[in-house]
């Protein structure tokens, strides 16, 4: 267990194989949609708010999974 | 460890971290071993679980399933016998490109934040000052939790009460305080004041619950960082703004997202108090969605609304657990 | 700031500042409690009094709204009333009073007994699937556990209304609407997923030493759950039961989807009494102090737990 530790530290992940940045990503999206969704000004915009809270959620359950 | 552990055939966290029952299971064969325990863990395990998934599964999940069926088809309830007609995603695209529910978002936009904002100043505020600790501080907390606690439907319906331009005590009192005739206004008639109406109802019941959570979020600030400022003779306010508010923050979120949740769905006290009225000023999105299934009964495009809703709650509910587990770190 | 100078640390605030934020907390508590309070008094008004402009404080209490909520009654003439000889009840008489007489009971109490019968029935049912699936969770290393239990806490987030329709037509299948048994399962649904986060929490904290020296004395793994842990736990299942209970007892959307007639609870009934000429709001606010009084007692009781029930135990004081 402790020899594997300092091979992945070294070598860190791309941002968008991490947990963290990846997530604050998703809920960015998810808010977006939100935005969207509540927005009194485009009906086009509210018309696409579901596909982006989708897509928000997908990602946030996908990246969830990845490692820190 | 891990070797161990594939030899004894036990999978429960308690053996392998306690190196007592671990000998002992060493010790002993391992059928023996797995009498002694009576059934084995992993099919306790899964014994204890099954039961609360399976109602999960059965109660949420399978009419879940079913209304994202429902929702790509033309059915109605009233009319269980007509031919179902597969059709495609046009469910969706009517309830997204209809100006009345894209209204009712508005509408329930306008609720969701300012419920929010009031809650969420007011219930710190009031959460600053309880920390305080003045003497029966615990006793006027658990007269101010009060109000969560009962039920929205039954206060929500007695507000209307309150609410009446002659008789109720709500247009008397601001009549006392400002000298406003108490029958010239209407709370729940007036397509100017409902709006408010709803929100002053939502604000007293729930300002409460972001109060607490706020409390537990400054009581959780440890009081050297305090002492070290005082140190440093760093004023009130400075102390307040780098302090007090950045270490809260993460339990204001918590309560910011659980209330926006629940507000986002909100329908008892809505239904009560204006049913929506006057016209569709208050309709907030589970009104509209009740009126599309149960009123019209166009169950196909209620259900293409109502997973819609549930894509929204089920992004913030991401979110909250994300929230959750940052607090409970602390 | 003066405050820097002062001999006080932040920590013990100083008098002054206390004195403040005692008298703003106090105003916004009493403020909190008028219309519970005007809910209590009102229940005590006769209906004249209720409906007086300006609104009463002072008034001569009467029994009239309770008597109300629990009858029926129909007009009678004045001979008729003046036939009937003496009135047999206070609530006999002030109904005279008003020339009518009562007709018969009202569907109050059978209301209120469904209430009484579906918040208990799945608090129990919830609380004892909720406790096996916690302890499952928080002493075996289960598969996917995390997504489990984000699982189970998402299907409390649905919103009612979503889910109403499909449970409409599933119960409408299965012969389960509008009665008991079908809302004691779908609150028992709705439930679990609390009482499963809770007592998590809850069994966490039972340190699992109890548990492997009962395993050592020669009890089974079963054994050890139910004479060790769950004695143990027994302060966190009372707290989770009577957040499941206040849960089933106040929620109103399900119930006035689902049920109509035989299985309604107290929440949907509540807005329907009526009098003559409009609500009979003395017999409202008496159904709804009967109806508050035992969560106001709850609340008391649990004041301790409370944060950690809304927080579905994250925080834990």
């Amino acid at each position: 267990m402790t020899v594997q530790a300092p091979h992945t530290s070294k070598q860190k992940r791309p941002f968008f194989l991490r947990r963290g940045p990846m997530e604050n990503i998703a809920t960015a999206i998810i808010g977006l949609g939100f935005l969207m969704l509540f927005q009194p000004f485009l009906l086009v915009l509210y018309t696409w708010s579901l596909v982006t809270l989708l897509t928000g959620t997908v990602l946030f359950i996908i990246v969830s999974k990845f490692p820190e | 460890m891990p070797k161990f552990r594939k030899e004894t055939q036990v999978t429960s966290v308690t053996d392998t971290s306690s190196s007592i029952l671990g000998k002992a299971a060493q010790a002993t064969p391992a059928p023996l071993a797995s009498r002694i325990r009576g059934i084995s863990d992993r099919t306790m395990a899964w014994l204890f679980i099954t039961p609360a998934i399976v109602l999960l599964l059965a109660i949420n999940i399978f009419p879940l399933i079913w209304a994202v069926y429902l929702s790509f088809t033309n059915y109605r309830a009233n009319r269980p016998n007509a031919p179902l007609e597969n059709v495609g995603l046009s469910n969706y695209s009517r309830v997204l490109s209809d100006p009345n529910i894209w209204q009712a978002m508005q509408t329930t936009a306008h609720f969701v934040f300012w419920t929010i904002f009031l809650q969420t100043l007011i219930g710190f505020s009031l959460a600053y000052l309880i920390d305080r600790k003045f003497r029966g501080h615990a006793f006027w907390t658990t007269v101010i939790l009060v109000p969560m606690m009962l039920s929205p439907a039954v206060v929500g319906n007695f507000w209307r009460f309150l609410y009446q331009p002659q008789i109720g005590l709500f247009n008397y009192i601001v009549s006392f305080l400002t000298g406003i005739p108490p029958s010239s206004f209407e709370m729940l008639g007036s397509v100017q004041l409902s709006p408010w109406a709803i929100i002053i109802v939502d604000t007293w019941m729930w300002t409460p619950y972001v109060m607490l959570i706020c409390l537990a979020g400054l009581r959780s600030i440890p009081d050297y960082i305090y002492e070290a400022a005082e140190v440093d003779r760093a004023s009130l306010w400075r102390q307040f703004w780098s302090i007090t508010l950045p270490m809260a923050l993460p339990f204001i979120m918590l309560a910011v997202l659980f209330r926006g949740i629940e507000n986002f769905k909100m329908f008892d006290m809505v239904t009560l108090l204006t049913g929506g009225g006057p016209g569709s000023t208050t309709e907030v999105a589970s009104i509209t969605l009740k009126r599309e299934a149960f009123e019209s009964w166009r169950t196909g495009r209620a259900s293409a609304f109502a997973i819609i809703l549930f894509v929204a709650v089920f992004g913030l509910a991401n979110i909250y657990v994300k929230a959750l587990n940052k607090v409970k770190q602390r | 700031m003066s405050s820097v100078n002062s001999a006080h640390s932040v920590v013990e605030p100083g008098a002054m500042s206390k004195r403040i934020a005692a008298s703003i907390v106090i105003a916004y508590a009493v403020i909190t409690m008028i219309p519970l309070v005007w809910i209590f008094m009102t229940s005590f008004k006769s209906p004249p009094d209720s409906i007086s402009y300006p609104p009463k404080i002072m008034f001569q209490p009467t029994l009239e709204g309770y008597c109300n909520l629990f009858t029926t009654r129909t007009r009678q003439t004045s001979e008729y009333i003046a036939s009937l000889g003496t009135p047999t009840s206070t609530c006999d008489e002030t109904t005279r009073s008003r020339n009518m007489v009562i007709a018969g009971p009202s569907n109050y109490w059978p209301r209120f007994k469904n209430s009484l019968l579906i918040a208990f029935g799945s608090t129990f049912l919830a609380v004892s699937l909720g406790t096996l699936a916690a302890y499952g969770f928080s002493r075996f290393r289960v598969p996917l556990a995390d997504d489990l239990l984000f699982f189970i806490l998402s299907t409390r987030m649905m919103p009612p209304i979503a889910v109403a329709i499909p449970i409409y037509l599933m119960y409408r299948q299965l012969g389960l609407s509008d009665t008991a048994l079908g809302m004691i399962l779908l609150y028992t649904a709705v439930n679990v997923s609390l009482a499963v986060w809770l007592l998590k929490g809850f069994i966490d904290e039972i340190p699992r030493e109890y548990e492997e020296a009962a395993m050592i004395d020669g009890y089974t793994r079963m054994q050890a759950f139910f004479k060790v842990v769950l004695p143990q736990a027994t302060t966190g299942i009372a707290a989770t039961a009577i957040f499941c209970l206040i849960f089933a007892w106040n929620e109103y959307a399900f119930a006035v989807l689902l049920t109509s007639g035989e299985a309604q609870t107290a929440p949907p009934f509540i807005p329907t009494i009526i009098g003559e000429g409009g609500q009979d709001w003395p017999a409202v606010a008496a159904a709804t102090t009967i109806f508050l009084v035992p969560i106001l007692v709850f609340t008391i009781l649990l004041r301790k737990q409370l944060l950690r029930g809304i927080t579905f135990g994250a925080v834990r004081k």
